[in-house]
């Protein structure tokens, strides 16, 4: 398990690093916290000629806030995510989701843009950012274009990232005060990726629910925005919504499938309770306050 | 098939190394290096045998290339007794709760301890515990990791 | 074993939590596992493998991978043909079918070794293996035991898949009618999943070639003297000129008892390049290509009369063996201990091993645990439709202390088993009735709390009938210094024998722990034993260390009383201070007397060898019973399915604990196993044998928080019979842990009907349950194709190509009566359940009667029998490993002779014969 030969170059800045990716013509691949790819790259899964390390390049790092937008720098590691005040005030959900990502030894490497790159249907910080309607600004040397996050995602592993492409800052829009976060992941051991998982957030507003960005992974071949109980919850009183009543409606986007770990059946029947319980709770919390 | 020169220090010591851009650090550490403590167990960033501490934070050095490494303080579990002998505290509560049979998995679970309770920022036994879910022991189940890592938090085990 | 006997009082050391002396080493990475050798000149190895589960090799071209600059040789089995090999099984018998050391013109699995590749590092010997290219006929694969009943036969040779068979397939129509008519007939019937030993450390081996005749061999290993001695049979070549270091090993659980093809594949390719070579293998071929274990299927049936008390029982049972199995097996332990400890009148059985085109079976801790969890199910299932309650019945059932001794039906003789006494224990820990009350609260709030009971006895240390297990042997040396050191057969892969070899050795001798060290790492020092295997290591080790240091205490004594003027017994020694007791009190140190000893030994009584040293051999009992019952309490959450365990208490007899600290950290181990064995380990395979779970994210081991805080008990135990009083303890909790964790979750799951037992237990499974849905489908497997009709006409006599063995239809032609030629000499080879066993003998006749004997070993058995035309008939009486008759029936065919013989509870082996001058 040692991984093929390839070049490794490690550039200093964006424009550097998109030059190597435009000339090496899809031969290249990017390396982050590699918490993903070295284990493909040593079952030999991935093959690159050249492996182009980002994590030289200070432009990619760091959080700022703008105008009711968080950027977040790619190359930001999951535990300094964790740890970062300004994303704990400005996207909670984002911090919670990354504490579930892998273990802690691999969230001291692995990266926030590393995870959202990739397109793992199972892991929670593509789901969530789909959840909050996040966009990526991809960069290459044909400039600079952003793209939902929920259109980034075909398949597994398969995204709208080009090869030429490098992803230079994660939009997160911030949503309001009286907004109510839910996470939820079932998954047979902790670093697991999830059986079924649960990311979203609610804005109430004089007790209506006037904003709703929910996000199912392990639920389909990529992270699946949850657009119809969205839909269904918005203008509903948190006192009269009975969240059992929409479970169904919950899971209607998804498209489960059987694997080694569960099945379909398994993942439709858990996503129903976990939202039920999510909406309830998170409701509650609400309420209380 | 890239060639590039690193410089880094490793238990203390500075190191100077010409690596193959494809080495990973594990095989580094145990090889160019010498450290053997690094022990690889999956190379796929599962069970946790080669946690070692780079500038300061617990990491998997099967999923770091050594390249990456270039500039960095390394601590290998070689790097923790005194030089009389003394075990580090992390090493004392594990052989004094038992922790290890086998001792493949030790190393990495020495270093994951290691590196938190090194914070400023006592973290508790059950912060400790729950960063043993990345290592797996075949061996002891678990039995005196955790007293070990409760101990450590200040916690009864 | 009367009820005057009590637990033996701890001692200095033995008996004490004695921090370990490996610690320390270990701790601060300084211990030597095999990856860690580094040799002068050495090259690296890696292998190309199958990616076919089946098929014939039409080419293979290494042409490109030799070129790749860094590669010094890439080897095929063509290469490797100049040396004789005959890989053996554990037993150092022959194996049922040949195994290549790599594969000749076929592959029989996915991650069968084809080419050895020989570079300067790794990464360039993997890149080279990925150069080569092999062309293959591909055929469909037998992948289940369900296939390889009806499939094609895996090894072309056989005449069918069956690799081992014990028992008969003939119904007793006695015992079926007391099944068919007692009270109450309980069945459980499933499969148990494959499971890999995994191991931390994964195999490897460094091969150091010195010189034309003698090898070093660095070997992750669970004996390096066994080892050795394997290598040595294999190759033909003087023991002592192969030399097996294993200093620290990072776990076995059965899968390094022996080298098997990728091991010997680098020695021999360091002869044929006269360079040393290294090979670590890595985790994605240990998922693939290293030997597994436990892929079984078990149909138990037990009659019970109304009172719960057992009438009959009937067992039918497969093990799947892969292509190649570490020694062909039907697990006849399986029978022998499923009712092992339990009042049952009549019992029989028919259990088979199946080739199949997966890798081999090897052992893993416990590899009989399934008797255990097939018992412990049926009996709660039974109990609840017997309306009785489960501990109950297993009180009606078991075996107690006073009941002893006494022989099982299947010939198990027992003096001191107590599983039921364990329970006894076990109730007063755990308060079943509060239980129940909790249990019946938590289900009205909708929570599923269940516990479950399991009890079991554990053979270890086995001294009889596998011929490589059977005596430990300890070489123990005053050091000129006063330090003492031992050679003890033993070897840890983290049973920390180097400490509790040395308690007992401190103990023994009454010298200090700290100036003890124990030496097991060398295959070069000490005498002969088989390191860890089978649980033997406290019982027949430590009875080794204590027999070898009584020596040297007498010895001592002697040496001491003369230079003091006294008698022995007025000696004694304590922390190395060696002291005459009586009205004026002396004492010298163990180091003078060392000194004398070695530089003086005219000092020493007339005619006493110079030095202190001694060697000595133990033989334990045939066997030391450890026996156990336990309990966990498990709430599943009827959402998700999960299950979590809230708490596990186990109460055992372990006899004489040497260190109570190292008898728990083995309990807890093999319950973690046993958990994830339960719960989440799985290999599997789809339609065309291709692994699924070859990553450490889909082979699931249990996590630190999969595994309870254990709760220990040892007031049920009481000294065995062997030298010191001890009971092994390595293999039980992976066997009781799987019965007591399923029969919590069925206990739990109880208002949804009976759990199905299907493994690992998932959430998917155990949600589909609660839910009352099907579970999902198991993959698609491919139609087997039906057995061509046999066209050649002219031989109607031949019957169809047939591949279920049937031992009731006879498979060969009986040829007419004619004058037969039965006198003279012969060579055999029998097929028993320890492999084939060869043997010559002599026949003579006279009327109709039949005299022979059969020569083994230097051993000559005698017997009489009787002819008829050429169909022979004759009894042999033989005592090891037990007791038995044989029976033997044979035709003769000329020169050839075939037939089988019957082995009483072992079943019926296939007898080959051959004419030799």
């Amino acid at each position: 398990m040692k991984p093929a030969p390839f070049d490794y170059l490690a550039p200093s800045s964006i424009a550097e690093a998109c030059q190597l990716l435009s000339e090496a013509g899809g031969g290249a691949t990017i390396l982050a916290g590699g918490q993903t790819l070295m284990p493909l790259l040593a079952l030999r899964m991935s093959q690159p000629f050249i492996l182009i390390d980002i994590t030289r390049i200070a432009a990619l790092k760091g959080v700022t806030r703008n105008a009711g937008i968080t950027r977040i720098g790619p190359i930001l590691r999951q535990n300094e995510a964790i740890a970062d005040p300004t994303l704990a005030q400005a996207q909670p959900l984002i911090v919670t989701a990354t504490r579930h990502v892998g273990h802690h030894q691999t969230r001291n490497r692995g990266t926030i843009g590393g995870s959202i790159a990739l397109g793992e249907p199972a892991a929670e910080l593509p789901a969530t950012s789909v959840a909050l309607g996040a966009s990526l600004e991809l960069t290459s040397t044909r400039g600079t274009r952003r793209i939902a996050a929920e259109e980034f995602y075909f398949g597994p592993y398969a995204t709208a990232l080009e090869p030429d492409e490098l992803l230079t800052g994660i939009h997160v829009p911030e949503w309001q005060s009286g907004t109510v976060w839910m996470f939820r992941e079932i998954s047979q051991r902790p670093g697991d990726f999830g059986l079924v998982g649960l990311t979203g957030a609610l804005t109430v507003k004089d007790g209506r629910i006037e904003r709703a960005g929910i996000a199912w992974f392990g639920m389909g071949p990529t992270p699946i925005k949850a657009r119809q109980v969205e839909a269904a919850l918005l203008g509903q009183s948190i006192n009269t919504l009975d969240p059992r009543a929409l479970a169904e409606l919950a899971i209607a986007d998804t498209a489960p499938f059987d694997d080694h770990h569960a099945s379909a059946e398994y993942r439709r029947t858990v996503g129903k309770r976990v939202f039920a319980s999510a909406l309830s709770e998170t409701l509650n919390l609400r309420a209380a306050a | 098939m890239s060639q590039h020169q690193i410089n880094l220090t490793i238990n203390g010591r500075p190191h100077c190394s010409t690596v193959e851009g494809r080495l990973t650090l594990s095989d580094f550490l145990r090889g160019d290096a010498g450290y053997t403590g690094v022990h690889v167990g999956c190379e796929h960033g599962v069970c946790g045998a080669c946690t070692v501490i780079v500038d300061g934070n617990a990491v998997r050095s099967c999923l770091m290339l050594a390249v990456q490494a270039d500039g960095s303080k390394i601590t290998t579990v070689e790097g923790l007794a005194a030089d009389d002998g003394t075990l580090h505290p992390v090493q004392q509560a594990m052989k004094d709760e038992c922790a290890l049979q086998c001792g493949f998995c030790t190393p990495g679970i020495v270093m994951t301890l290691t590196a938190l309770t090194n914070c400023a920022n006592k973290p508790s036994g059950d912060t400790l515990v729950q960063a043993m879910s990345g290592h797996i022991c075949r061996c002891t189940g678990y039995q005196g990791i955790k007293r070990a890592a409760m101990k450590l938090g200040g916690d009864a085990a | 074993m009367s009820a005057t006997e009590t637990p033996a009082a701890p001692g200095v050391y033995i008996g004490q939590r004695v921090p370990r002396k490996e610690d320390a080493r270990l701790l601060t990475g300084k211990g030597v596992y095999v990856d860690d050798v580094s040799v002068a000149g050495m090259l690296h190895v890696a292998f190309h493998r199958s990616p076919i589960a089946r098929g014939n090799i039409k080419s293979i071209d290494l042409s490109v991978a030799k070129q790749l600059p860094g590669v010094h040789a890439v080897l095929i089995a063509a290469d490797l043909a100049r040396y004789k090999v005959d890989m053996l099984s554990f037993f150092l018998a022959a194996p049922v079918v040949p195994v290549p050391v790599l594969a000749i013109d076929c592959v029989r699995y996915v991650g069968d070794p084809i080419a050895i590749i020989i570079a300067e590092d790794r990464y360039i010997a993997e890149d080279a293996a990925g150069l080569i290219t092999v062309v293959y006929d591909e055929e469909d694969p037998v992948v289940t035991m369900d296939e390889a009943k009806t499939g094609a036969l895996v090894h072309p040779q056989t005449d069918s898949n069956i690799a081992a068979a014990t028992g008969t397939e003939d119904p007793d129509e006695e015992l079926e009618a007391l099944l068919n008519n007692a009270p109450h007939l309980e069945t459980v019937e499933f499969k148990h999943q494959r499971i890999a030993q995994s191991p931390m450390e994964t195999r490897g081996v460094v091969s150091a070639p010195q010189g034309a005749e003698e090898l070093t061999i660095y070997l992750s290993c669970q004996g390096p003297q066994l080892n050795a001695r394997w290598f040595a049979q294999a190759f033909g070549m003087p023991q002592t000129s192969i030399r097996v270091i294993s200093k620290d090993v990072g776990g076995s659980f059965g899968l390094k008892g022996q080298p098997w093809r990728e091991e010997v594949a680098t020695v021999l390719a360091s002869m044929l390049l006269k360079r040393p070579l290294k090979w670590i293998e890595d985790r994605l071929e240990n998922l693939t290509s290293a030997c597994q274990a436990r892929e079984q299927e078990i149909k138990l049936r037990a009659a019970f009369d109304k009172e719960g008390n057992l009438i009959a029982s009937h067992a039918e049972y497969s093990i799947n063996n892969g292509a190649y199995p570490q020694g062909a097996d039907s697990n006849i332990a399986v029978m022998m201990f499923i009712w092992g400890a339990h009042k049952l009148p009549k019992f029989d059985f028919y259990s088979r091993g199946w080739f199949t085109n997966t890798v081999g079976l090897s052992a893993y801790r416990g590899p009989w645990a399934i008797e255990s969890l097939t018992r412990e199910v049926l009996l709660d299932r039974a109990a609840r439709k017997l309306g009785i309650d489960a501990v109950e019945l297993r009180k009606r059932t078991l075996l107690r202390r006073e009941d002893q001794p006494c022989t099982t039906n299947m010939g198990l003789e027992l003096e001191d088993i107590s599983p039921a006494e364990c329970l006894d224990v076990l109730l007063t820990k755990v308060d079943v009735t509060a239980f129940r009350i909790e249990q019946a609260e938590a289900r009205k709030q909708g929570r599923y709390l269940g516990l479950g009971i399991a009890t079991y006895i554990e053979p270890t240390a086995g001294s009889t009938g596998i011929a490589v297990l059977i005596s430990e042997s300890a070489h123990i040396r005053i050091e000129p210094t006063g330090k003492i050191s031992a050679v003890v057969s033993t070897h840890s892969q983290g049973h920390g024998t180097q400490t509790t070899m040395a308690q007992v050795v401190a103990e023994t001798l009454g010298v200090k722990f700290d100036d003890v060290s124990i030496h097991e790492d060398d295959s070069s020092r000490g005498g002969y034993g088989s390191g860890a295997y089978g649980s033997r290591q406290a019982v027949a080790g430590g009875g080794a260390c204590i027999g070898a240091a009584k020596l040297l205490v007498d010895k001592i004594k002697k040496a001491a009383a003369h230079l003091l003027n006294t008698t022995p017994e007025n000696i004694s020694m304590r922390e190395g201070i060696i002291t005459v007791s009586g009205d004026k009190p002396q004492s010298v140190t163990l180091r003078d007397l060392a000194d004398i000893a070695y530089g003086e030994p005219e000092r020493l009584p007339e005619g006493m060898e110079a030095g202190l040293e001694v060697q000595f051999r133990y033989r334990p009992p045939p066997i030391t019973m450890t026996s156990a019952a336990h309990a966990c309490i498990v709430e599943v959450d009827a959402d998700t399915g999960f299950v979590k365990i809230k708490r596990w208490v186990s109460s055992e007899d372990c006899g004489v604990m040497i260190n109570p600290s190292v008898v728990e950290g083995q309990i807890a181990g093999g319950l973690a196993q046993g958990i994830g064995s339960v719960l989440m380990e799985q290999v599997s395979f789809d339609a065309r044998g291709n692994p699924t779970a070859v990553t450490y994210k889909d082979y699931m081991l249990p996590t630190i928080f999969d595994v309870p805080t254990f709760e220990y008990n040892h007031d049920a135990s009481m000294p065995s019979k062997a030298d010191g009083g001890f009971r092994g303890v390595g293999e039980g909790g992976c066997i009781v842990g799987p019965p007591t964790l399923v029969n919590a979750i069925a206990d739990a799951l109880a208002p949804f009907g009976e759990i199905k037992l299907e493994f690992p237990m998932t959430p998917t499974r155990l949600l589909a349950h609660i839910e009352g849905r099907p579970e999902i489908a198991e993959h698609a497997k491919p139609v087997v194709a039906p057995v061509p009709e046999p066209t050649v006409a002219t031989t109607p006599t031949v019957a169809p190509v047939q591949n279920v063995f049937s031992p009731s239809a006879p498979q060969e032609q009986i040829a007419a009566p004619a004058a037969v030629q039965i006198d003279g000499n012969w060579k055999f080879v029998l097929s028993t359940p320890l492999g084939p066993q060869a043997f010559t003998g002599r026949m003579s006749t006279d009327g109709n009667n039949l005299t022979g004997v059969f020569i083994m070993n230097m051993d000559e058995a005698h017997f009489t029998g009787t002819f008829k035309g050429n169909h022979l008939v004759w009894d042999l009486k033989v005592t090891k490993p037990m007791k038995i008759t044989l029976k033997y029936e044979a035709h003769i065919d000329g020169d050839k002779l075939l037939g089988k013989c019957k082995m009483g509870i072992f079943g019926t082996a296939k007898l080959v014969g051959e004419r030799i001058p």
